[in-house]
């Protein structure tokens, strides 16, 4: 079974991402905040990961580089509230992210990634 | 004697000190509690959001149970703070979630508890509940609510009529343009910014009928209002309307048209009423702000009325006019009225030029 990591603050949009994730054959990690990360997510090798950029402590560049290097995965996506253009543009230079939605958003574009 | 008064005053202290430390620890345990309710209210909910949202395959939400499990959280009528912190994840939720989803949740909202709490508010005799009942109902698309907000559209507090009016763009789009003559009271400026941005956000597409229906109020605020939609969406073929306000008695309607006409260029027969307008204007700011966008607009020099102001004018006027004439190549036209101001300043006096 496919895996997936999910990563938002806001436990309404993490619990409804669970939900879409899981209804597509995929094997749910549901997480509110990086301190919840533990050692054997760093190996467990995601098919995606859709996490929010805005949290505590880290800027939300940063935050995407490290998410790269430190969590192995296939794909990144990006579900944010700081959905300005600036910060799109930037998240979306690096190679490796494959889809940038700021809030409000319609769930049928992730369906479309991640099926 | 003074021992007795000492022991009262050392017994009173520590009860007050008891009483003091006991409110605090009581407090603080009814926050932790009262947290750990709130988290519990917003877990369940974002578990029935998402379940109704996504559902396991071939398995229809059980309305009744989501209704049940509400109750049992507190969401009943007697516990209003409950009722309100539900509302406000609802309201959170529909901010965040677009297309099909939005329609379901929609759905979904008018179908569990709180029924009917908003537009309870809308009873209240406090403006500050009312206008948040009003801001509830526009805020999560309850519609069925539309003839509520139109009774409130001209409530004698701001705040109240403001959101009524704000929930009735949402609605009603360029329809609710239709109730513009009718309303009584005061718009601020403020508030018609709010709708004109509303019509953009919600409904992009003008619907010139309704607009156009709306010409017929006389009220200042309304006009501002028409005005401003009509330079919010570029309605070129309407800006006759501004035109006509230009040299209008008010000078908050004239500030407003001149606002307004600056961003549109004119034919040559608008241009020609906007110059006639020009000289019934009062104000020498004003008429300093049309002559600049007289000029910005204009692909030719109108020499004759120029010469007329510059002649004629206010020295402000004379100034600014010399000065457009003579950054366009008619320094000449200048340097001749120049010099024949300087031979009217010697009393009549022919100066040799």
């Amino acid at each position: 079974m496919r895996k997936a990591l999910v990563i938002q603050e806001d436990i309404i949009i993490l619990k409804i991402l669970e939900r879409l994730v899981m209804l597509n054959h995929y094997e749910c990690r549901a997480i509110r905040s990086i301190n919840d990360l533990n050692i054997e997510d760093q190996s467990a090798n995601f098919d995606i990961i859709i996490s929010d950029i805005l949290f505590d402590g880290i800027a939300p560049l940063d935050f995407v580089f490290q998410i790269q290097e430190i969590i192995l995965h296939q794909s990144l996506i990006i579900v944010t509230n700081m959905g300005q253009k600036n910060i799109q543009r930037e998240v979306l230079a690096s190679d490796k992210v494959n889809g940038f939605f700021a809030i409000p958003l319609d769930m049928d574009n992730i369906k479309k990634l991640i099926a | 004697m003074e021992a007795i008064i000492l022991k009262i005053i050392i017994k009173s202290l520590l009860v007050i000190m008891l009483i003091v430390y006991g409110s605090i620890a009581f407090t603080m345990l009814y926050r932790k509690w009262r947290k750990k309710h709130l988290n519990l209210i917003e877990d369940t909910f974002a578990n029935v959001t998402s379940m109704y949202l996504y559902p396991n395959p071939n398995e229809e939400p059980d309305l009744i149970k989501i209704q049940r499990t509400f109750r049992n959280l507190g969401i009943v009528p007697s516990k209003p703070r409950n009722v309100q912190y539900l509302i406000d994840l609802m309201i959170r939720t529909q901010r965040s979630i677009l297309g099909e989803n939005y329609t379901k949740l929609k759905t979904l909202f008018t179908q569990i508890p709180p029924y009917g709490a908003s537009a309870n508010k809308l009873n209240s005799r406090k403006w500050y509940i009312k206008a948040r009942g009003i801001r509830e109902i526009y805020e999560m698309n309850q519609n069925q609510y539309t003839r509520d907000l139109i009774k409130l559209r001209n409530d004698s507090n701001i705040y109240v009529r403001r959101e009524a009016q704000i929930g009735l763009v949402i609605f009603l789009g360029w329809k609710s343009l239709r109730l513009l003559p009718y309303l009584k009271r005061q718009m601020t400026l403020w508030q018609q910014i709010k709708i004109v941005e509303k019509l953009k956000d919600l409904y992009p597409e003008p619907d010139l009928a309704y607009l156009r229906k709306a010409y017929e109020s006389d009220k200042p605020y309304a006009i501002g209002l028409i005005m401003r939609i009509i330079r919010k969406f570029n309605l070129q073929e309407d800006v006759h309307y501004i035109i006509q306000f230009l040299d209008n008695q008010k000078f908050d309607i004239r500030e407003c048209a001149l606002y307004c006409i600056s961003s549109f260029s004119l034919n040559n027969d608008q241009l020609g009423e906007i110059k006639e307008k020009f000289y019934n204007i009062s104000n020498v700011e004003q008429k300093l702000q049309l002559l600049k966008y007289i000029q910005k607009i204009s692909y030719e020099i109108d020499l004759p009325f120029y010469k007329n102001l510059l002649y004629n004018g206010n020295d402000i006027i004379k100034l600014s006019v010399a000065d457009i004439l003579w950054n366009n190549g008619y320094k000449e036209e200048v340097q001749e009225y120049y010099y024949q101001q300087y031979a009217m300043q010697n009393d009549g006096e022919k100066v040799p030029v």
